[in-house]
């Protein structure tokens, strides 16, 4: 019997196509976002709002990501956005693999933001990469203020924690201190929004933010 | 179930290592991984079960060193491993710590090969 010694990511050649997929993007201007969340929590909803608030100004694009059916792209397709949609037939994430192909059926020439919204899933997407710059991760009211402790790695990969619903929030009795509280814990560095979709409040810190790091990405690859 | 993904990507780690290697049987696959990594050792047993059949690593056993969980206490800046997190510090109960360690991804360190 012998000992191989390897020591390796077991995701390395994920990270590798993420990585190429990354060049890509670089090399176009494209600020990429993966947005991850629980099935239900609002992805879809942001991303419409996102597109309404940023549409005049920038340049947008979008990958659904499904287990199946084209509900979220059709939702998309609707506001006049380019849209692919990725079904994973039971895969439970995006992986980098199937965003490059997706790629080739988007549009990017002067794309400024490219949004790719995973599959519904608090577990799988956060280990991932498909190329993006940062992970949004969206958590919302009725899912619990539990969250953070039960699934650390996504809060701990992700950039900006939304917390959605806030409309909801009363009557689902979410502990929003103790949410905000675990999620730091997590991950000191998190942006942390309180908003509503339905209704729109809180909504204005979020496309600051989005807009921000677009324009901060713009004057870094000029 | 993403142990489906990482058994796949794990294979492919092995049968990369075979030919270059030149052995025909691997008989342990040593990994390791964060305790926070939400991976869960039996399923990606059941998982690479599946999947090696018929490769080198049939029936190969995975032995896993699991990376503990470390917090930093922001009150009495000591760094502790932990069993659990969220936790209060250990060594101060203050609850003001701060994740450090244990969400390392999935390694693969060595193998023992015929």
């Amino acid at each position: 019997m012998v000992t191989i010694s390897v020591v390796k990511q077991v995701l390395d050649a994920n990270d590798r196509i993420a990585q190429e997929n990354r060049r890509l993007f670089d090399e176009k201007g494209i600020y990429v976002i993966n947005l991850m969340s629980s099935p239900g929590a609002g992805k879809t909803s942001l991303v419409e709002r996102t597109i309404e608030e940023l549409r005049q100004r920038y340049k947008l694009a979008v990958i659904e990501g499904d287990i199946q059916d084209t509900y979220d792209a059709e939702r998309v397709a609707a506001l006049g956005i380019p849209v692919v949609q990725i079904n994973t037939g039971g895969g439970c994430h995006i992986d980098a693999n199937m965003v490059r192909e997706a790629m080739a059926d988007l549009p990017l020439d002067g794309v400024d933001l490219l949004i790719v919204e995973n599959v519904g899933n608090l577990v799988c997407p956060a280990e991932f990469k498909v190329g993006e710059n940062d992970k949004i991760m969206i958590l919302s009211t009725p899912e619990g203020a539990d969250k953070p402790s039960k699934y650390p790695l996504m809060f701990h990969e992700s950039s900006v924690l939304l917390i959605n619903k806030m409309d909801l929030m009363t009557h689902v009795s979410f502990d929003l201190t103790k949410a905000r509280a675990d999620a730091l814990k997590c991950n000191p560095a998190l942006a942390i929004f309180e908003v509503s979709c339905k209704t729109g409040n809180g909504l204005d810190g979020w496309f600051a933010w989005i807009t921000e790091h677009i324009e901060r990405f713009k004057t870094r690859t000029a | 179930m993403h142990e489906m993904s990482l058994s796949a990507s794990l294979l492919a780690i092995v049968s990369d290592y075979a030919g270059r290697h030149h052995f025909s049987k691997v008989n342990t696959l040593r990994l390791s991984f964060g305790a926070l990594s939400c991976i869960e050792p039996r399923s990606l047993e059941l998982a690479f079960g599946v999947l090696s059949q018929g490769t080198p690593a049939q029936d190969a056993r995975l032995e896993f060193d699991i990376q503990p969980v470390v917090v930093k206490c922001l009150t009495c800046e000591r760094e502790s491993a932990s069993e659990e997190f969220p936790c209060p510090c250990p060594q101060c109960t203050s609850s003001e710590v701060i994740l450090m360690k244990g969400t390392e991804e999935l390694k693969l360190l060595e193998m023992d090969v015929d």
